[in-house]
């Protein structure tokens, strides 16, 4: 659902665009909560608000934790997911954290920004992808992707779809009137929020 | 608007009574009233008033607290209708609750339903298309299912005169096989789109690629605004820019001062006269209080949506009627067809990189049927033809997913647009197959004690041949437009998930072998009227909905002309 969710939010489908992997410019330590989980365990929260931060930095635009990405990823776990969704994630940031350990000797939230980002070198390489899909469905059969992928998809989804970037960083057009088909990108700069 | 009137408590009788105010049930209002005729609109659901009752038309995705994701909590109650993947926080009120009509599934069927004022008016996706007379035909030419009554030249004026009323979108190119409607101004392709189309149309001689032909606004009319390329559709449009029973038909029902439209009112069976030898009103259930009540008219419109308006014919027993009301044939509830959907190919297109878009197009592209239209075009692997739906797009954040890469530079990267991607997923046409059938199930009983349905229903050989070629012929053309990246895709499900259900009471000629005769009047009871889904005879590959409305209004027209005459 998590997942279905987040593509409905994106363009018409999704085909995969393979960029270079970019060097981390976070070194910001946040294994200490600054916020109430209302679902997932403290543990689990740690995990995630390290995971958006590491994805998501902060730059000149605003980072995950300033749009509380980590914060909505714990509505989405505890209102979207059901109950068997729960256990999957439960189990994959358990599985996440526990091959970490084996790695680095270390969770992942207590780890240096470096070994963060080699560890998540290490999950993009192994993650599987999604498929493309087409009016908010996966076409053809879609595998599991894992708990790294669908949580780097809903953490995009909840960075791009927050009030602040969704109004003042991407191109925010509620009506934008008679649809024009061909115009120059220049003119509307970042992409469209809506 | 707020001033319909609903109390039909003061009077139990009518001239007409229309079952249902979806996309066929208000053509039917509209007419009716507009001819004259005190006319009682039956609904099942709750009103919902244009504008008034559509609370999430402006939310932005910050709005809702799952940024338009509905809870898990709130879909248990949709398990069906949330198959179809459109269903989320801002139209879920307009999406049918499971328990309301609960039905067995012999093999995989999803029958996505609105019970409200408006029914499915308010969540199409507005695709328009006249059929042809290769569509009327084409039973009588293979031998598949029975001939329908009527030919393109019977309802042409009519799809003419609906398309005036509720305005569509389009642009005329002289197809045989896809007549041209009466146009608004159509929709613009975009960059890619062109470049698409013109290679598609160069490389394969007689496959057109057009805009889709919608029944949106691009100019003002009657009142109503022109399309802002919103793409909110489906909580109710604040312009009325687009088709609904609720912006369209049933406003102008209406300001006739002949409607009254009563809801929560499930209708439950046709009660039929035996000494009349014809029907005489409508068992209603109330469903918030369950009292059982009793209105009469002069005729009896069933706008129910196709399996709805079964299952009361089905339910409607007599002494003359014991297999439902005008079931001489044993034909009501068979032939139950679909589109095939959700099979064809999508992939990247390499250019236009400082181009985009202005708008969120409620609008795609379109490829009209071009197998076995002429001698040409016939193949021996499969009866019937398919079009395709598609469009093309830039890719924005969610493409970041499958990126390899994170980090600040990744984040920033992905504020642009991606990739321009396009894609094409065909409907095909289904045959009408006397086992494909909905049945009642007396044992098993609704919250109302109302029988439930049985659907047995599945494509067969001919159209999954169909889904083969689709696919073939999807990434085929993909390739030779220049699209990189290439991936074709069979996303078949079963029935339902088109969401164009039809047949189960045809029309034809011959009351033996039909329900239903050339004016959508049920062969042994004429002021019995059947004019939504139910009624076609055989499914075309083209959406059906225009076909649903230019057929109740010529219905409805002949009704009121025979009533004059005294003949109902
Ligand atoms: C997401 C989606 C996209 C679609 N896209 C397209 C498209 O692009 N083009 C196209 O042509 N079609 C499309 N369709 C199909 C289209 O919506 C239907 O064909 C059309 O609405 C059928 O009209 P109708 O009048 O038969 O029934 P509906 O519009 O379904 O209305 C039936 C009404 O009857 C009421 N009712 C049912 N039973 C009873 C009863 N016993 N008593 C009283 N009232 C009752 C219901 O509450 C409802 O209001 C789409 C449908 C969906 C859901
Ligand atoms: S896209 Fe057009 S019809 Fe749809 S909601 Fe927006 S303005 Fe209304």
């Amino acid at each position: 659902m998590q997942r279905r969710e987040a593509l409905k939010q994106t363009a018409l489908f999704g085909v995969a665009t393979a960029l270079f992997p970019s060097l981390l410019q976070s070194c910001k330590e946040t294994s200490r909560l600054n916020w109430q989980p209302q679902f997932l365990s403290v543990k689990h929260a740690e995990l995630v608000s390290s995971l958006v931060d590491t994805l998501l930095p902060k730059t000149e635009t605003p980072g995950a934790l300033e749009m509380k990405v980590d914060m909505f990823i714990d509505l989405v776990y505890g209102k979207l997911n059901g109950e068997a969704g729960q256990e999957t994630m439960d189990k994959g940031m358990d599985d996440f954290d526990a091959r970490c350990k084996e790695k680095f000797g270390d969770r992942f939230a207590d780890l240096s920004p470096e070994n963060k980002a080699e560890f998540l070198k290490m999950e993009e390489a192994n993650s599987p992808k999604f498929n493309g899909s087409i009016w908010g469905t996966a076409a053809g059969k879609q595998e599991p992707v894992g708990f790294y992928r669908n949580l780097k998809s809903t953490a995009l989804w909840g960075y791009f779809s927050s009030e602040e970037i969704g109004l003042k960083v991407l191109t925010y057009d509620p009506v934008p009137g008679p649809y024009q088909g061909c115009i120059p990108l220049a003119e509307v700069g970042n992409t469209y929020s809506l | 608007m707020a001033n319909f009137n609903i109390d039909a408590k003061k009077d139990m009788t009518y001239d007409a009574i229309v079952i249902g105010s979806g996309i066929s049930g208000g053509w039917a209002a509209k007419e009716l009233c507009e001819s004259g005729l005190k006319t009682l609109v039956l609904e099942r659901g709750r009103l919902v008033e244009h504008v008034i009752d559509y609370p999430t038309m402006n939310n932005d995705p910050w709005d809702t607290e799952l940024r338009g994701a509905a809870a898990a909590e709130e879909l248990k109650e949709r398990q069906i209708n949330a198959r179809t993947g459109f269903v989320g926080e801002n139209n879920i009120h307009f999406f049918a609750k499971d328990d309301e009509n609960p039905y067995k599934e012999v093999k995989p069927f999803m029958w996505v339903r609105a019970n409200q004022m408006g029914g499915r008016s308010l969540l199409w996706g507005k695709q328009c298309y006249r059929w042809s007379d290769l569509d009327f035909e084409a039973n009588a030419k293979d031998g598949h299912g029975v001939d329908w009554p009527i030919r393109y030249n019977d309802i042409k004026d009519w799809y003419t005169y609906v398309e005036k009323f509720a305005g569509i979108s389009g642009e005329a190119i002289g197809l045989p096989q896809l007549p041209d409607s009466h146009f608004l101004p159509p929709m613009e392709l975009n960059c890619v789109e062109k470049d698409v189309k013109k290679r598609i149309e160069k490389e394969f001689p007689g496959r057109n690629m057009i805009i889709g032909r919608v029944a949106h606004l691009t100019e003002p009319l009657n009142g109503r605004g022109q399309c802002q390329s919103r793409n909110r559709c489906d909580r109710g449009c604040p312009y009325g820019a687009y088709f609904s029973s609720n912006a369209v038909t049933l406003p102008a029902a209406n300001a006739t001062g002949n409607l009254t439209i009563r809801p929560f009112s499930l209708a439950d069976s046709i009660i039929y006269d035996e000494e009349k030898g014809k029907a005489v009103g409508v068992r209603v259930i109330d469903s918030e209080t369950k009292e059982v009540l009793e209105y009469y008219a002069k005729i009896v419109f069933c706008n129910a949506s196709t399996i709805g308006t079964t299952q009361l014919l089905l339910n409607s027993t007599s002494n003359r009627f014991e297999n439902g009301l005008g079931n001489d044939s044993g034909e009501l509830g068979h032939n139950l067809m679909d589109h095939t959907y959700r099979v064809g190919a999508m992939g990247k297109f390499e250019g236009h990189e400082d181009g985009y878009y202005k708008g969120r197009r409620p609008n795609g592209i379109y490829i009209p049927r071009y197998r076995n239209i002429d001698e040409k075009s016939t193949t021996d692997k499969f009866l019937r033809g398919y079009g395709y739906q598609g469009g093309a797009g830039r890719a924005n954040w969610g493409a970041g997913a499958n990126q390899e890469a994170f980090g600040g530079e990744f984040k920033d990267a992905l504020m642009k647009p991606g990739d321009w991607e396009f894609f094409i997923t065909g409907f095909a046409e289904c045959l009408p197959y006397h086992e494909n059938q909905v049945s009642l199930d007396k044992d098993k009983l609704d919250k109302w004690g109302r029988p439930t349905l049985v659907i047995d229903a599945e494509f067969k050989e001919n159209e999954l041949a169909i889904n083969k070629q689709i696919q073939i012929d999807a990434v085929e053309m993909l390739e030779k437009a220049g699209l990189k990246d290439i991936v074709g895709f069979d996303n078949e499900h079963g029935m339902g998930y088109g969401i164009h259900e039809m047949g189960t009471a045809r029309m034809g000629k011959d009351p033996k072998t039909s329900v239903l005769n050339a004016t959508n009047q049920v062969h042994a009871v004429k002021n019995v009227f059947v004019t939504d889904g139910a009624c076609m005879t055989s499914s075309s590959c083209v959406n059906p909905s225009l076909t649903y409305m230019a057929l109740t209004a010529r219905a409805a027209n002949h009704a009121v002309s025979e009533l004059k005459k005294k003949n109902l």
